[in-house]
């Protein structure tokens, strides 16, 4: 089964979950730190001009200059839970691969390798090892043991309105409810005849049909968000 | 479309996972999907090469052109592939290469969507009106999504289309001047070669990727759309539910039948209490020595091998005998920790041995340094050579003044003075135990005189040295007085003998 989803068991047999965020989103939030950077490099450079181009001010700025392209991403993915602003923008983040934040030594790994990962020109060698793996980890990312993960969207808010609740008749499992509380939170973005079919699918369990189906799967769902 | 069959997880993502899913569909059906891709491709590529030899970019031009085309098949065999059915007949891949192929080539070839809006063309079929209504229900929020895809896939085909040219410049020499770099009508026919097939394998590596991760935002949507996760995991419990009852009862007829045996035997349960007690402990060691319990560890070391097994297997070793009698003296010795009498305590005193041994070696070799560090002064043999005059005391005559005299007046002048610098230095090593080093030039020699202390010696030294260096450096020859003159101090200054 293809899947984004990226699983870390801890012990105690706890179950964590993230998405692997792959070459597209990861492009552009490169663009962004990379207009980012240019726009402070910038500032910078006209900020050394009156003291010296090719003096004091020149020196500071070939400093600030290496600096920031060597540690812009470190510092933002150690001080700001793995997000440069780019990454926030598109809503990713860098984390361990077992799911513990990034820290000071794997961030700078999977930067420095940056120079690796660049080879021949723009990044080619960091898109071909992306795509090979089913992580999307680039050489840098494999080295220090590094995931780019999307940032998990907060719960959605149960709006269910005037629906009467009512107790299924018959135990269901966990992912058997949420499947129809998610039925009741999406059948407005069904047609008519999708929901009926859906619901027949169940006529077994509700023991009604059509409109009263659809109806008794969204007091059950009603029932298991907690509505009495 | 079966849904129990799908090959992907189907749960609502966001449009850019949903694009991260195509990825890794195009990595998994990597092979098809590329073979998909050069099946129609190759031949008119080839065809295109020999018609235009001397122009090969317009094989690619016409070849990328029609690309909407190519992009076809591998998303069928992708379709078919989601849902394991079979590909079908090659007929139908014809048709179905060529449908509504007009608009895709003019208009819609610059359509930022394409990936996205292909499936509406190519697996449902849909044209004109009905196909617009359908892809304005498709794209919703997700057509900025679609044009982010049609973008950096075109920036990944131009990276790699670039990526091969560099990397081919890298790794031919210059001389063969390729000139890769230059413009397009100015390239050499070679360049033109190397420019159209990097095209056309970028072209290539990069369709089943832009292809994949539209199909997968179009498959995104028509989850949201029809609720496929909610229609799989209805299916499941549905058929769960139907799988109990069957199972209540078949549980419900054994009960009767449990039941029609008990009234015929008298006591069931007493013999089977006594039938677990005969195999519990059996059953226990059963369980215990199962994979739920206890832990296996896999344990990696080097070992010797079994040399007996080895000789019966291979009786033509290819080590010598003698090397294997020591091994195998050893590996029975090795661990045997009693005492010295093991082979592992006798290395213990080879290689203490051994290091005390380079210890002492390197303790001489570095006497000199080591003592000049620890404090004392450097036991340093006096030079025998400088700047190439030998100063040795048994090089020099008996009297040198005489012999000086003796030598210039045969004309042999640079002999004569030569001759008394050296001797100078000589009895300044010998007599004033002054450290002169093969290093040291002339005037930190006479420096060095002058660090003793002695003036009339440091006056005469300096003199002498500022005639020889005239005379060796720059031929400028002393008149007879001034030698005359220096042989006379000599004799007051560093001669043996009392004056």
């Amino acid at each position: 089964m293809l899947d984004t989803r990226y699983r870390v068991e801890i012990p105690g047999g706890i179950k964590l979950e993230a998405q692997v965020v792959g070459p597209i989103p990861r492009f552009f939030a490169f663009a962004i730190d990379l207009v980012i950077r240019g726009i402070l490099l910038f500032v910078l450079s006209l900020l050394s001009i009156p003291f010296g181009a090719f003096g004091l001010g020149g020196g500071f700025f070939l400093i600030l200059l290496f600096l920031i392209e060597w540690f812009y991403p470190v510092l933002f993915e150690v001080f700001n839970r793995g997000q440069t602003p780019g990454k926030k923008v598109l809503g990713i983040s860098v984390i361990n691969d077992d799911l513990t934040p990034v820290t000071l030594g794997t961030s700078m790994v999977r930067n420095l390798l940056r120079t690796v990962d660049f080879l021949p020109l723009f990044y080619l060698t960091g898109l071909i090892a992306m795509v090979s793996n089913r992580r999307f980890q680039r050489l840098g990312d494999m080295a220090a043991g590094t995931l780019v993960i999307s940032v998990r969207e907060s719960a959605r808010a149960a709006a269910v309105g005037n629906i009467v609740p009512l107790a299924p008749a018959t135990t269901l499992l966990r992912a058997e409810q949420t499947s129809i509380i998610e039925f009741l939170h999406r059948s407005k973005q069904l047609s008519e005849p999708r929901q009926h079919e859906l619901a027949s699918i169940l006529d077994g369990i509700t023991h009604q049909k059509h409109e009263n189906g659809v109806d008794r799967l969204h007091r059950i769902g009603a029932w298991f968000l907690g509505v009495r | 479309m079966n849904l129990d069959k799908i090959q992907v997880s189907a749960s609502i993502r966001s449009g850019w996972q949903a694009l991260d899913l195509g990825f890794l569909m195009a990595r998994a059906w990597w092979k098809p999907l590329t073979a998909a891709s050069l099946l129609p491709t190759l031949p008119l590529f080839i065809v295109l090469l020999i018609l235009f030899p001397q122009d090969p970019l317009w094989a690619a031009m016409i070849v990328w052109w029609l690309k909407p085309f190519w992009e076809r098949l591998p998303l069928f065999v992708a379709s078919r592939l989601l849902f394991q059915e079979s590909a079908g007949t090659v007929s139908s891949m014809k048709s179905l290469v060529l449908k509504d192929s007009l608009p895709w080539l003019l208009w819609r070839r610059f359509s930022v969507q394409r990936a996205f809006d292909a499936p509406v063309t190519v697996l449902e079929g849909l044209k004109g009106a009905q196909r617009r209504n359908r892809i304005r229900v498709l794209h919703g929020k997700y057509s900025d999504v679609a044009l982010g895809n049609q973008f950096v896939c075109f920036c990944f085909e131009l990276l790699l289309f670039f990526g091969i040219i560099i990397l081919i410049d890298f790794f031919t020499p210059e001389k063969m001047g390729l000139e890769l770099y230059n413009s397009f009508n100015e390239l050499s026919l070679v360049g033109e070669w190397i420019y159209t097939l990097s095209a056309f394998g970028a072209m290539i590596l990069v369709i089943p990727f832009h292809v994949m991760a539209g199909f997968a935002l179009y498959l995104n949507r028509r989850i949201e759309l029809e609720a496929w996760d909610i229609e799989i995991s209805f299916r499941n419990l549905a058929s769960r539910k139907q799988n109990a009852i069957q199972r209540a009862t078949g549980i419900v007829s054994m009960l009767l039948l449990v039941g029609l045996i008990g009234i015929m035997h008298p006591d069931p349960a007493s013999a089977a209490v006594r039938h677990n007690q005969e195999s519990a402990a059996e059953l226990i060691n059963e369980v215990m020595a199962g994979a739920d319990y206890g832990q296996e560890k896999t344990v990696r070391k080097w070992r010797f091998k079994e040399w007996g097994e080895e000789n019966e297997e291979n009786e033509e070793s290819s080590f010598p005998q003698w090397m294997i009698e020591f091994l195998q003296w050893w590996e029975e010795n090795v661990d045997r920790g009693d005492g010295l009498g093991s082979a592992a305590d006798w290395l213990k005193i080879l290689l203490i041995v051994v290091f005390v041994g380079l210890l002492l070696y390197l303790l001489r070799r570095y006497r000199g340094p080591l003592g000049s560090l620890i404090g004392g002064k450097a036991v340093e043999a006096p030079p025998q050579v400088l700047f190439g005059l030998d100063v040795s005391p048994e090089s020099l005559p008996a009297d040198v003044p005489v012999q000086v005299m003796e030598l210039w007046g045969q004309g042999n002048v640079r002999e004569a003075l030569g001759l008394l610098y050296r001797a100078s230095l000589s009895r300044l090593i010998d007599k004033h135990k002054l450290a002169f080093r093969a290093s040291h030039t002339e005037a930190e020699c006479a420096q060095l005189v002058r660090e003793q202390g002695i003036v009339s010696l440091s006056e005469y030294f300096t003199q002498l040295t500022r005639v020889w260096r005239r005379l060796a450096y720059g031929h400028q020859q002393p008149p007879l007085e001034m030698v005359e003159l220096l042989c006379k101090t000599w004799r007051q200054e560093l001669s043996d003998e009392p004056v």
